[in-house]
């Protein structure tokens, strides 16, 4: 059976390494990109199967990011968003945009894991 | 020359007079005061700098962008430069607070363009203020002994630490027979060849930097050095270096697209340079890099410093330096008393260590004490309260005790300050092991004290303290599921982030930029929190805040110290519970 690949959008390189290797240990195919830009340039060649994204990232934000995917690319994929304390009040205007789900710093690699199988189990 | 200096005074005078409480004249008396005052002032700067005075440049030069002579344009900066940043200050405020309000999307963008524009403004005003107190003979020099060598290895730490993701080598070679300690302005030197460095970091994108500092001459009292700067970066046309260290000119417009800034961070550099009495100078080929080569002249450092240092030395290797000696140490960071203990106690003496004011000063009543060290920056009682304790204390004894401070600061390095609170002398931190044995022997000299001293036996202070930092990665090893490997991987990407932190930083102060020391400092956080060192975090929380708030840059350099300071005591701990883990 082919993996699923899940789209790890986050820019801090410590964070970044830590669920990269938590997540493909768990069965995903990841890509992992380090800024906003990265993530649009590459979702307008190929899209994952489900998306992990900081809110807080360089030119692009994890917002934006919801926008871009619903609104201009018409896609529904499961779009799980990582924030910080600082940043809780836009999680609700990302759940108005799109976003299936947050998961809130300092990330538990096993609680994602769920969420990302959870997330996943919930598409036909 | 008098004119300008008698000019220095008089802007002295004028500030004194506006803390001065008017009380015994009429608010309309005082006004007038100060308006005759100022006009006072006007006058004699018109006939400093020119007749063409403010507003003439202002209003009439609109229509011809390219600006007169240096001087005019200076005067005028200085006399309007904070009454622009004051209310720019407001603009980047309340920016800051409309973030905070609701807004719909295209608002936020907007909001945003308006905060990147006004910071740029604040920092283009930042240089043209810093320029126009320079080139109106405003800017203040001093003139103290400074370890040169320490300066250089912190630049070099620095701009290393601004390079890490990048493929760039950094080298940097220092003559040998450069004297250690030389007398001259050492915050200016860092000015200066941080912004140089800061460029050659700025325009290489792989390649090397060579940072070479040679001595040209040598005189009885001066020396001249030269300091040379190369890089492999992009180069600078032909037509274009004969400008470069004019005001307002970067070598190509993109550039400043590109890279940003005012553009005058080379013509203050030149300054600088020249108020140093020294020269600069520019070469370069497109493509293929740039070197800028300076000379500055210097003091020598006086014989009587240099003199017992180089017989010390000898010393050292065979016997105890300071032996009979008691030292008593006021540090607060558990790695430098550490530190210290061990040297002294090389060294034959007898240390006690505290970092509690109250203990200490109790320990001079009831022991015999040669020397204090004392760090100024300690929690609760400071290094100036104790000396000031010291110095008002009934018993001569007590009294007369040497005092020696340690301070990693620059700017306090003020002897003249040091010498009218009653210390006797002072040394910089991080300090070379020879030049405080140097200090120390000093000290006993001019104590000039004949008897012979009965010396105690004390044990140096055990202390149990358990640190607030304690650190444990378990957690951590559990969410990289028991992989060492994976924990290396992000000790290292940990370490590689704290150095990025503290390098960035320190330009981000060195500039005011406030918005840039906010960022580093929320960005570091994340991984302070993956390693739970909360007193870090708190840190980094509190350096947010005061850029977000009262952007006192003077809290922030301490927010900044403290950091360091703390993260010094923390790195080797890191080490240890990685040992820890590995043999668990």
């Amino acid at each position: 059976m082919k993996k699923l690949q899940i789209l790890l959008a986050e820019d801090d390189d410590m964070l970044a390494s830590l669920l990269n290797y938590r997540l493909e240990k768990g069965g995903y195919d990841v890509v992992l990109k380090n800024d906003g830009k990265e993530v649009k340039n590459w979702l307008n060649e190929s899209l994952p199967d489900i998306i992990v994204s900081d809110i807080m990232m360089p030119y692009f934000s994890g917002i934006e990011l919801v926008d871009y995917i619903r609104n201009e690319l018409k896609s529904t994929i499961p779009i799980i968003l990582i924030s910080s304390a600082s940043n809780e009040e836009n999680v609700l205007s990302a759940f108005e945009m799109g976003a299936n789900d947050f998961i809130s710093k300092p990330v538990s690699p096993s609680e994602l894991l769920v969420r990302v199988s959870r997330e996943i189990s919930r598409i036909d | 020359m008098n004119t300008r200096k008698l000019l220095t005074q008089l802007s002295k005078i004028e500030d004194g007079l506006d803390q001065f409480s008017f009380e015994e004249l009429s608010a309309s008396e005082a006004s007038d005061l100060k308006k005759t005052f100022e006009s006072f002032k006007n006058g004699l700067e018109s006939k400093v700098f020119g007749e063409n005075n403010a507003e003439t440049v202002i209003v009439g030069n609109t229509e011809h962008p390219k600006i007169t002579t240096a001087q005019t344009e200076s005067s005028l900066i200085a006399n309007v430069s904070h009454e622009i940043r004051t209310p720019l200050n407001g603009i980047v405020g309340f920016i800051d607070l409309l973030q905070e309000t609701k807004l719909t999307k295209e608002q936020q963008e907007l909001v945003k363009a308006l905060g990147l524009a006004s910071n740029n403004l604040m920092v283009i005003i930042n240089e043209l203020l810093e320029f126009s107190k320079l080139s109106s003979g405003k800017e203040s020099f001093i003139s103290t002994e400074f370890n040169l060598k320490n300066l250089l290895n912190e630049l070099s730490y620095l701009s290393k630490t601004l390079i890490v993701n990048k493929n760039i080598k950094f080298n940097l070679n220092i003559d040998r027979n450069i004297p250690e300690i030389i007398i001259g302005d050492p915050s200016k030197l860092s000015q200066v060849l941080l912004n140089l460095l800061g460029n050659a970091v700025k325009f290489v994108e792989k390649g090397e930097i060579n940072f070479t500092v040679s001595l040209k001459s040598i005189a009885t009292n001066e020396l001249l050095l030269g300091f040379d700067i190369s890089d492999t970066g992009i180069g600078i046309a032909k037509d274009k270096l004969e400008k470069i260290f004019d005001s307002y000119q970067q070598a190509e417009m993109d550039t400043h697209v590109k890279y940003g800034g005012s553009g005058l961070g080379l013509s203050i550099v030149k300054e600088i340079v020249e108020q140093l009495k020294g020269k600069i100078a520019v070469s370069s080929s497109l493509g293929h890099g740039t070197t800028f080569k300076l000379e500055i002249p210097y003091e020598k450092a006086t014989q009587k410093a240099k003199q017992p240092k180089e017989k010390e030395i000898a010393k050292i290797d065979n016997t105890k330096a300071l032996a009979g000696m008691t030292v008593l140490v006021f540090e607060d960071n558990l790695l430098n008393q550490k530190l210290i203990t061990s040297r002294l106690q090389n060294w034959g003496c007898k240390t006690v260590i505290t970092d509690n004011g109250l203990y200490g000063l109790k320990i001079l009543e009831n022991h015999k004490i040669d020397v204090v060290l004392m760090d100024l920056r300690m929690p609760g009682m400071t290094g100036f309260e104790i000396t000031k304790q010291i110095r008002n204390n009934s018993k001569k004894s007590i009294k007369n005790t040497q005092i020696i401070a340690l301070s990693a600061d620059f700017s306090t390095s003020d002897k003249e300050l040091f010498k009218t609170l009653g210390i006797n002398d002072f040394i910089l931190k991080p300090f070379i092991p020879d030049n405080l044995l140097e200090k120390i022997i000093n000290s006993k000299n001019r104590k000039m004290t004949g008897q012979e001293s009965k010396i105690q036996i004390m044990d140096p202070i055990s202390k149990t303290n358990t640190v607030a930092n304690e650190l444990n990665l378990d957690e951590v090893l559990e969410d990289c599921m028991g992989q060492i490997e994976l924990l290396d991987e992000l000790v290292q990407l940990f370490k590689k982030n704290i150095l990025e932190f503290i390098g960035k930083t320190k330009i981000h102060l060195l500039n005011d930029d406030f918005e840039g020391v906010g960022f580093t400092a929320h960005k570091i956080k994340s991984g302070l929190r993956m390693f739970k060192l909360n007193s870090l975090i708190e840190t980094c929380e509190q350096m947010s805040l005061v850029c977000k708030s009262n952007k006192d840059i003077k809290h922030l350099n301490f927010l900044y110290e403290e950091f360091l300071k703390e993260y010094e005591s923390i790195e080797p701990k890191i080490e240890l519970e990685i040992q820890r883990i590995k043999t668990k």
